[in-house]
């Protein structure tokens, strides 16, 4: 596998990372661990004592997991989006931030169904799902859906990461013998031949091609489950184009954590550079400005219409002593402060925006939250009975159990990836701020090489 | 005084006896009640008792000489009354003294046995009554039960008749063992609907023992527009039940097959456009996932070797 210059000087940067696992990384992974097990835990408690466990009841059915669900599916979805752009439109300062959201896209579409399972009551009956499919039913677009995300997802960060394995294979890395066969396993054979080198790209360009709108559409469907029920809050033709930019705006949100955890965990300054943030800082005030115009909309629709029912609900979500905090946090933190953020000059620095963006990423859980539960305690048919717990929705701590163990998955396997592949890619990097990568002297990497480096 | 002396010894050394005797024995006699008590349990301890049942008897009297019979076991239980299914009811007619034997029915899950049977006028007696009896033999858990049923033969008629676009059940109601018309007597006037009947009026009988009540034109029937009047005399002192029934096509046709229902969530079938967009969009996918991979497979198989490397 050859290299120019600047790809054997990255590749040599982050070698170290792959090659040893670190103390610091291995108290990380102990700590996630510890809190898979509490959820674990907790999930021993929901399956043998039932969903009583749960804050969830007759009337609302739906609560923190479907939450999560959401959140980290969408997170997938903007990954997939965004690294499908960045390829097709071949952004030179793309490049090194295209793994980082593949690797979102594929750890966010594991977790995220998992809380569809925890939610599920029966699972006994799941398989039901498969045996009696109904095409008409959002549940089954949804169910039909995710899976092929989930293989095209994998596909995907798959393709990007061939070159790097024959680049990891041929290093004769300082790694045990199972590791090396599996990166060889995975390499298929790539050498860089011309021919290889076609396959590869038509197949990369076909499926960037292919997962930008499924990305739209799976992330529709989604909407669709609320969308398509009659129920105050939900039943808006706005909600498909709605969650794909929320979902675009949360994952845009994440990647600028991950990248800033990253450069400064690896430091990797000179791959996640300052205008990677301010790149994508723009963009998070371009995607926070229409997701403010979406909300706005939103509301202002269902309180001009006074129907009885989303009148209700915006009640409760304008009311301070219901939800009005949440709705003020999630509009002010999720939109405004994003916006200033990147906007003020002064402000436009890689930990400010990180800063900004991980607020507004806990914001925009908040308002996927705002968007389920308020809703689900205003039924159209009246109550029969009316317990506190029926009628108002808390979310009980196994639950949240459930929740810290699902994000301690998600950081460990970003952990656990950033461990086996480079979290910056090796192969088809471009210099920045010269992107001439044809000037720099194509170099074939050999084993005293790298041992020097 | 020493007489005295010794007496009183004697005395006190005879009450300390007895004291000490007591005591000695007090242990035993409360173990011997206890024992007693012990034995005497057993007797005191109740047989379970048999459960009483009780017979609901009742007989409708239908045209032709038809009399509908029907018992109904239940008994009482904890306060509340239970149905009693799947026990053996026999039914028998007594005639002058001697009985006959009708046959016997098992009781449903409602505890009801239902019994149909044709009657000889002459079996009748001097009043013109016929006398039933129902019987439960008992079994090991439930004590026997038996009722007696008395009826007065009579007959109910109904016709339909339609006067100048007027529709009317005409009926006539005779006591049989006089051959005489019964007037002044309420009989009610119900249609079949899917699950019981509905009334639709009620007349009562002049001295010919008839009466008219009018049938209203917009009845849902069935498939052909039938629909089933029954006149009804209802626990009358005298000739208890009586019931007899006419079909007519007075009712609207109401077809019983299933129709095309308007777009349900709940359809057994998706609309055609919908299954045709589901397999395109999910052909189009997963056909560029399978090039994709065969495209990977080729990859594979170009594997370069060393020497192809070492001339590029």
């Amino acid at each position: 596998m050859e290299l120019n210059t600047y790809q054997q000087e990255a590749f040599n940067y982050q070698r170290p990372n792959i090659e040893k696992f670190g103390k610091k990384n291995l108290i990380w992974a102990i700590f996630f661990l510890a809190w898979i097990m509490v959820g674990a835990y907790a999930l021993y408690l929901q399956i043998s004592k039932g969903h009583v466990v749960t804050g969830m009841r007759d009337n609302v059915v739906w609560g923190l997991f479907i939450v999560n669900f959401i959140f980290f599916i969408g997170l997938s979805y903007a990954g997939a989006i965004i690294a499908g752009l960045l390829h097709l439109f071949k952004v030179p300062w793309g490049k090194p931030i295209i793994r980082l959201a593949q690797m979102m896209t594929v750890i966010s579409v594991i977790v995220g169904p998992i809380f569809i399972l925890l939610c599920v009551g029966r699972f006994d009956r799941l398989h039901h799902l498969f045996i009696y499919p109904r095409i008409q039913s959002p549940m089954t677009w949804d169910v039909l859906a995710i899976m092929t995300y989930f293989v095209g997802s994998v596909i995907f960060l798959y393709m990007a990461l061939i070159k790097d394995f024959a680049v990891y294979r041929d290093a004769k890395l300082n790694i045990p013998g199972w590791k090396q066969k599996l990166y060889k396993i995975l390499a298929i054979g790539y050498r860089g031949a011309a021919s290889q080198k076609r396959h590869l790209i038509i197949s990369q360009n076909l499926l960037a091609i292919i997962m930008i709108p499924l990305s739209i559409i799976v992330s529709s469907i989604l909407s669709w489950i609320f969308g398509m029920t009659l129920r105050p809050g939900w039943h808006s033709t706005i909600f498909g184009p709605y969650f794909v930019l929320g979902a675009l705006y949360s994952g845009c949100g994440v990647l600028i954590v991950a990248m800033w955890v990253y450069r400064k965990m690896y430091k990797l300054e000179n791959y996640f550079t300052d205008r990677h943030f301010t790149n994508l800082g723009y963009c998070l005030m371009v995607l926070s400005a229409g997701y403010g115009y979406f909300t706005f909309s939103e509301y202002f629709t269902d309180w001009f219409g006074s129907a009885k029912w989303d009148s209700e609900v915006i009640n409760k979500l304008f009311n301070p002593a219901q939800y009005g905090w949440w709705t003020l946090f999630a509009n002010v933190v999720g939109i405004l402060i994003p916006i200033l953020i990147v906007a003020i000059p002064k402000t436009r620095k890689p930990s400010w925006i990180a800063l900004a963006s991980f607020f507004m990423v806990i914001a925009l859980w908040v308002k996927r939250y705002l968007i389920i539960v308020p809703t689900l305690e205003t039924p159209a048919l009246p109550m029969e009975d009316t317990r506190i717990a029926y009628v108002k929705y808390s979310a009980t701590w196994p639950e949240w159990a459930l929740t810290f163990a699902g994000i301690a998955t998600f950081l460990l396997f970003f952990t656990l990836m950033s461990k086996f592949v480079t979290v910056v890619p090796v192969s088809g990097l471009e210099e920045d701020h010269q992107h001439h990568a044809h000037h720099h002297e194509p170099v074939t990497i050999k084993t005293e090489e790298i041992q020097t480096a | 005084m020493k007489q005295v002396s010794i007496v009183n010894t004697l005395f006190q050394t005879l009450r300390s006896t007895v004291i000490l005797a007591a005591m000695l024995l007090l242990p035993a006699a409360i173990f011997a009640q206890a024992d007693t008590a012990k034995k005497d349990a057993p007797e005191a301890k109740e047989e379970p008792s048999l459960i009483t049942p009780s017979a609901e008897f009742t007989g409708i009297q239908k045209p032709g000489d038809s009399v509908q019979l029907k018992a109904v076991l239940k008994a009482k239980v904890k306060g509340s009354f239970i149905k009693l299914p799947l026990l053996k009811v026999k039914f028998l007619q007594v005639i002058d003294t001697a009985t006959k034997e009708l046959g016997f029915v098992i009781t449903d899950q409602t505890g009801k046995a239902i019994f149909n049977l044709k009657v000889d006028p002459k079996t009748a007696d001097k009043d013109g009554k016929l006398h039933f009896k129902a019987v439960f033999a008992g079994n090991k858990s439930m004590e026997s039960a038996e009722e007696e049923l008395a009826v007065k033969r009579a007959s109910l008629e109904i016709t339909a008749v339609k006067e100048d676009s007027v529709l009317n059940a005409k009926i006539k109601l005779v006591d049989l063992a006089k051959d005489t018309p019964i007037k002044g007597t309420v009989v009610g006037i119900f249609v079949h609907r899917s699950f019981s009947l509905l009334k639709i009026g009620e007349g009562t009988t002049d001295e010919n023992g008839e009466a008219t009540v009018e049938v209203p034109n917009n009845l849902p029937g069935d498939a052909k527009g039938n629909v089933i009047l029954v006149a009804k005399l209802d626990e009358n002192e005298t000739f208890g039940n009586l019931e007899a029934s006419v079909v007519q096509k007075w009712g609207t046709p109401v077809s019983d097959k299933l129709e095309d229902q308007p777009r349900a969530l709940w359809s057994s079938h998706p609309p055609l456009w919908m299954l045709i967009t589901f397999f395109i969009l999910m052909g189009v996918v997963w056909g560029h996932y399978i090039v994709i991979v065969v495209q990977l497979f080729r990859l594979r198989k170009e594997e370069p070797h060393t020497a192809d490397i070492a001339n590029t």
